[in-house]
């Protein structure tokens, strides 16, 4: 049986058939062809798929699409029309903050649940914040650099 | 498989009981049980989520506070008075997973779990909580120790759901060590907390074989809020000498041995600063 399902993706509201014990992570990229969400370990280590549920960020890995419900859920692909979302992209352009780039959207989506919750978070919890997330590439460097400037306050 | 969502109590008992007998899988953060079933380690008919049930409390009252089973581990860091009132609770939820887990692992999860490597039990083991089991007759409240059976193994009855934990404020502490720091099991956790009426001092450890527990003759060393430095070297010696620990590709059994030692002098003095001043 699959029951049916309403998701807020980006702000747009998704229906669909979803069978009962598929993952978000399946959902948002085999059938809303959102394919930004990375798939990396599929077990909650490494962080490349993360999304904000509520604005607070998940693993849509371990999270089943029918918990969901009527949140609104905000994807790498949403990170553009919102504010937060928008600087953090650009910081880590400016930055360089990527190397292959297949951890980036967890990254860039776990930094902008963490500003959003924590604004004017300092480095120190920003760093924190991102421990859950893994770079195989290991280009931590530039990616601190990127959370360095997100973390100074605005002039 | 059929995924259930109830939003009443009643409904989500009812489930277990009318499911097919030990074929009804109880779904919270879903954390742990998803990874049983992408392994194949569990294939229930029902998958019965408690994530509509309103189970989120968050309630201090005078001496203890109220954890709604299903409240994620996330609002539970975020609660301004944790820190200062149960620093030990404070210090093992900040240190599970990273915040994205924890904006989805619930401690009712967690204790129903009982797993070998939780992080949670140990302070709550330390700090003496009592697990609320709500059935078709009503709610019941056991000590967390006598609800602990084994790893994996809880003293739930069919019919039963974890409904609440109830965890005592008082001076607690939590020392842990990871190969990496966010979302992965330690090689040892330790867990203290003094409760100052019984002058009475608590250590909890995981990491330890079978399942999380109590040292109790590293505590019966120590006595009064400052045990004195030479106390605190004994029980620490004690508590690694105790312990069953486990041999994995984590760590070898003697670095636990010698972790179990560290990290219960480091909670002890934590917990012994805050109360009673530096210690000797």
């Amino acid at each position: 049986m699959t029951p049916s399902l309403h998701l807020l993706v980006n702000g747009v509201r998704r229906e669909g058939a979803v069978p009962p014990t598929e993952r978000l992570l399946d959902t948002l990229r085999w059938r809303l062809n959102l394919r930004g969400t990375k798939e990396g370990c599929r077990s909650g280590a490494c962080g490349a798929c993360t999304v904000l549920i509520d604005g607070r960020p998940r693993l849509s890995c371990l999270t089943l699409s029918h918990q969901v419900g009527e949140a609104p859920i905000l994807t790498v692909e949403g990170l553009e029309s919102d504010p937060v979302g928008r600087a953090v992209l650009e910081t880590f352009v400016a930055e360089a903050a990527l190397q292959c780039g297949y951890c980036t959207p967890g990254f860039v989506v776990a930094l902008t649940g963490l500003l959003k919750e924590h604004p004017g978070a300092t480095e120190t919890t920003l760093l924190e914040g991102l421990q859950g997330n893994l770079c195989r590439c290991t280009g931590y460097s530039s990616i601190r650099r990127a959370v360095t400037r997100l973390s100074e306050p605005k002039r | 498989m059929q995924l259930l969502a109830p939003t009443r109590a009643e409904e989500a008992i009812a489930a277990l009981l009318d499911g097919p007998e030990g074929r009804v899988a109880v779904l919270a953060g879903g954390t742990d049980l998803l990874l049983d079933l992408d392994e194949g380690k569990s294939s229930p008919e029902v998958l019965l989520s408690l994530h509509r049930l309103p189970w989120r409390e968050l309630t201090w009252e005078a001496e203890r506070l109220e954890i709604g089973a299903t409240l994620p581990l996330a609002q539970l860091e975020q609660d301004p008075e944790l820190a200062r009132r149960i620093p030990g609770l404070h210090e093992a939820v900040g240190a599970i997973g990273g915040v994205a887990l924890r904006h989805q692992a619930t401690l009712g999860g967690n204790l129903v779990r009982a797993s070998p490597v939780s992080d949670l039990i140990p302070i709550l083991l330390a700090l003496e909580c009592e697990v609320g089991l709500l059935g078709s007759g009503g709610e019941r409240s056991l000590p967390l120790e006598q609800f602990l059976l084994g790893p994996r193994r809880t003293a739930l009855q069919r019919g039963e759901l974890v409904r609440r934990v109830w965890v005592p404020a008082l001076p607690s502490a939590f020392r842990w060590q990871r190969v990496r720091p966010a979302n992965d099991v330690s090689q040892i956790s330790v867990a203290v907390a003094f409760a100052p009426k019984e002058e009475r001092w608590r250590i909890a450890t995981a990491g330890v074989a079978p399942l999380a527990r109590r040292a109790k003759a590293a505590e019966a060393i120590l006595r009064g809020p400052s045990p004195g430095e030479e106390a605190i070297a004994a029980a620490g010696a004690s508590a690694a000498e105790e312990a069953e620990v486990r041999q994995d590709r984590r760590a070898t059994d003697a670095y636990r041995r010698h972790l179990l030692r560290t990290l219960v002098l480091r909670a002890i003095r934590a917990v012994a600063t805050g109360v009673g001043g530096q210690p000797a």
